[in-house]
């Protein structure tokens, strides 16, 4: 059992790498996660006083714990209020915020190098099974690039401008990873701070790949993807991307763009790129975590049932009592993420999800607490 | 919901699957014009006025069918328990006897046979003065989803000024207003044919552009959003009459909070919190707290969490949708955790690295709460700042030093606040009411009493019925 954060994180990125080298989840079957979930959490509990502030209020304490489902869960507002860090002050490097309207207070989640190696490794070992799946595509693997990496386009800004993003700090490191040395950010900050496209970037690097015939990867988030349609509508673009060509698209729409229906949002998509439905792939994350669940794998069927990875649980939970809720039945989404290292492990969301043997359905974000058809203020 | 049990008499007794047109919305329209003025035109004010109160009665007597219905399949519609559904029926129907009915058209029109013939109070009399008031052909009405009863006092208004009613109910309620009618019709066929009442999504331009361009009166009931854009496509024949979402608050003075008082004061606050599980515009968000009596602000929490435990054995609050749950749920865990948060800063100020990386609040917070539910919830915060509270029985304590420090923490919210409930002594709540009128409420009631406004009260600071009605002056030539 590791005796400090530094070793169980050590040991938390050797078995995900071995994951996602043999593809092998041994390591994080109950038995393996109940220990390593348990040992983090007194490690944690050793650590994070504000953590410890809030398992004390619920009576528990590492050695009263008697299984992982007893780990106390910490709502993503608690990030908004305190600092739920294991770092001592000035060790962290970097920090995530959560994105939000503006004059929103964001949630900070804290990060090191150490850390940061971890987020990395987890959000690669999963990213590849779902993303970065190979068809039979012949014609298309002859056309990559000989070192096997793959044309990333973002939409969102790049890392260096919008540090607090740990949606473009994910998409920084999967271009690090996979991506070839075109692979480019074609988002930019606007005059009023808002994320937006840089539209010369991004049509040249979409004709670049049409010309080549290269396969694509498109990463932004949903209202990203509305203003790139919002684009093609005004400029009547169609493209037919390379076959093997393929969209993964994050997170709700703050305000920033029209809303469209996750199923409108891809049929347009589809329609616009000439990808089918089954490359368009939903991310569900957010900068509390450092593990992000898929909707499905490149090709397979658009369930949108996602699935986090192995060396995470997840729990839906009754907001009225507070106990798992039946298989089918709709709660609170709540994640467990092992690699979630130098923060805290238990995360609970400010999601509804419908729980299923594989995963779970998104069914919205619980409503903020303002009095019903009035927006007089916020908490 | 489709009631096998009452006679299809109104659109909205079709079942879900029949569709409604625009001129479908439209012949209802005409037809009940047109038989208001054949039926209900020439009725005189009192007998309307036997009529509603002998029909109140109806809905006071345990055994009452359509009361009954109410109470079961409201319940399921609404999500209200039954006891909860009882109390705010009955406080409803009490009010409307022939007394309060006759106070309140006095009240509004100044003298009571104003519906009826050309009459005046003295004063105007004096000068030769004489009025006629006359309500709306078709008044039209976009009811609310949160609470059913300001929709069937406005049907009783619509009544006592003779106008035929279109009530475009809240998809999410429709059970009471239609029971109402049910209740009406049986009494009177002709007056159930002066009504309609349909249902459907609210929005929809087509089905509301015929509603208004055939009423000449239509009374809004809804978030902002919803009145503005009404209000964009009404047709200028139209009068429009608006109450957006408003929001109250209860103050409870030093004096109040002796040991024996202070439990009966925390009880009727909870029926505040209670009533109609908080929903409507007049239900409490915080109890302000002076923080002068013997009982400090922090013991009457304590006391109203107690008082709600009770209430929530005999007037249950109800099952609650997932989303509002988990609302409550997440509410909780944020104050809960700024409690810990505040607790271990005092406990042990080495272990919380203070302003290591940002400065968490850090204002005393307590929480109470129903154990393995939301039914309830009592939220103690030091920082006086308004809050408005998650509802369905979700409420903020907050200590002041007096009242004008209260409104100094509430006017974020100033010029929306409907009622303000107080506790207090008989020798200050005059000066108290004086303070809240100068600040811009618009009702001020004791505790206990918030959701259960009298009949002639002045919704939203205006007489209800005077600000439907359309008046015709006689100046009589001098003798």
């Amino acid at each position: 059992m590791a005796t400090s954060l530094v070793e169980f994180g050590a040991q938390i990125r050797s078995r995900i790498f071995a994951f996602a080298a043999s593809g092998k989840a041994d390591f994080f079957g109950d038995p393996g996660f109940d220990q390593l979930a348990r040992s983090l959490f007194r490690l944690q509990f050793e650590a994070n006083p504000a953590y410890r502030a809030w398992c004390e209020s619920h009576g528990t304490n590492p050695d009263n714990l008697s299984c992982w489902q007893q780990i106390p869960l910490v709502p993503t507002e608690a990030f908004k209020e305190v600092d739920l860090t294991c770092f001592e002050p000035g060790a962290a490097s970097t920090c995530f915020h959560s994105s939000g309207t503006t004059g929103h207070r964001p949630s900070r989640h804290w990060h090191s190098q150490q850390s940061l190696a971890i987020y990395e490794e987890s959000l690669a070992g999963w990213f590849e099974p779902f993303l970065l799946k190979e068809e039979v595509q012949e014609e298309a693997l002859e056309l990559r690039e000989s070192d096997g990496r793959w044309a990333i386009l973002s939409l969102t800004p790049p890392p260096e401008v919008v540090p607090h993003s740990s949606l473009a700090y994910m998409i920084g490191t999967t271009i690090r990873r996979f991506g070839a040395k075109d692979s480019l950010f074609a988002g930019m900050l606007d005059s009023k701070g808002d994320w937006a496209l840089d539209t010369d970037r991004l049509l040249f690097a979409l004709r670049r790949s049409l010309c080549g015939n290269r396969p694509l990867i498109l990463m932004g988030t949903a209202f990203n993807f509305v203003h790139f349609l919002d684009l093609a509508e005004q400029r009547n673009l169609r493209y037919r991307l390379a076959v093997g060509s393929r969209l993964m698209e994050t997170g709700g729409y703050k305000g920033r763009s029209r809303v469209l229906s996750p199923e409108v949002l891809h049929s347009e998509l589809s329609r616009r790129l000439g990808v089918p439905p089954s490359h368009i792939i939903t991310e569900y994350g957010m900068c509390e975590l450092s593990s992000q669940a898929y909707s499905h794998a490149v090709g397979g069927k658009p369930e949108r049932h996602f699935r986090f990875p192995p060396w995470t649980r997840i729990r839906v939970l009754s907001p009225e009592t507070g106990s798992d809720v039946e298989e089918d039945a709709t709660g609170t989404l709540a994640v467990i993420d092992l690699a979630n290292v130098w923060s805290v492990l238990g995360v609970q969301t400010g999601d509804l999800a419908i729980r299923h043997d594989n995963g779970f359905q998104l069914v919205g974000r619980i409503p903020q607490s303002e009095p019903r058809g009035c927006s007089l203020l916020t908490v | 919901m489709h009631l096998p049990a009452l006679p299809n008499l109104f659109l909205a007794d079709l079942p879900p699957e029949a569709p409604l047109t625009p001129s479908l919305v439209r012949d209802a329209c005409i037809s009940v014009k047109r038989n208001r003025t054949q039926w209900l035109l020439p009725r005189r004010t009192s007998e309307l006025v036997d009529l509603i109160a002998y029909n109140a009665d109806r809905w006071l007597q345990l055994d009452y069918p359509l009361r009954r219905i109410a109470l079961q399949a409201g319940a399921a519609e609404l999500g209200f328990s039954t006891p909860t559904m009882a109390r705010g029926l009955d406080a409803f129907f009490r009010q409307l006897t022939h007394d309060h009915l006759m106070g309140w058209i006095t009240q509004d029109l100044g003298d009571s046979r104003r519906l009826d013939e050309f009459s005046a109070p003295s004063a105007e009399l004096r000068h030769g003065r004489l009025a006629l008031a006359r309500g709306p052909e078709l008044l039209a009405q976009v009811a609310a989803g949160n609470l059913p009863v300001s929709t069937l006092s406005l049907m009783v208004a619509g009544l006592l000024l003779r106008s035929g009613q279109f009530i475009k109910c809240s998809q999410r309620s429709t059970i009471l207003p239609r029971l109402f009618a049910h209740s009406l019709a049986e009494l009177e066929p002709k007056l159930g044919a002066c009504l309609e009442l349909a249902s459907w999504p609210g929005g929809n331009e087509a089905l509301e552009g015929s509603m208004m361009g055939e009423s000449d009166c239509l009374v809004v009931q809804g978030s902002d959003a919803v009145v503005e854009d009404l209000r964009r496509r009404m047709p200028s024949t139209c009068r429009c009459v608006a109450h957006g979402h408003r929001l109250s608050f209860g103050f409870v003075t030093g004096e109040v909070l002796g040991t024996f008082l202070a439990k009966k004061v925390a009880e009727r606050a909870a029926i505040d919190v209670a009533a109609w599980n908080q929903l409507g515009c007049l239900s409490p968000h915080v109890y302000y707290v002076e923080d002068t009596g013997s009982l400090a602000p922090e013991g009457f929490a304590a006391a109203l969490s107690e008082a709600l435990a009770r209430l929530e054995n005999a007037e249950p609050r109800g099952a609650l949708r997932p989303d509002e749950a988990a609302a409550i749920d997440q509410r909780r865990s944020l104050h809960q955790l700024r409690a810990a948060h505040h607790r271990s800063l005092h406990r042990d100020a080495i272990t919380v690295p203070r302003g290591a990386f940002f400065e968490a609040p850090t204002a005393e917070t307590q929480v109470w709460s129903s154990e393995g539910s939301t039914a309830w919830t009592v939220v103690y915060e030091a920082d006086p700042a308004f809050r408005t509270s998650c509802l369905n029985r979700f409420i903020y304590v907050k200590p002041c030093r007096n009242l004008a420090d209260a409104l100094r923490r509430a006017e974020v919210v100033r010029g929306q606040v409907s009622t303000v409930g107080i506790a207090t002594t008989e020798g200050r709540s005059q000066e108290l009411a004086l303070e809240l009128a100068r600040w811009g409420v618009s009702r001020v009631c004791p505790l206990g009493r918030m959701q259960d406004p009298p009949l002639a009260w002045r919704h939203d600071g205006r007489p209800s019925l005077a600000e439907l009605v359309q008046w015709t002056d006689w100046e009589q030539a001098s003798s």
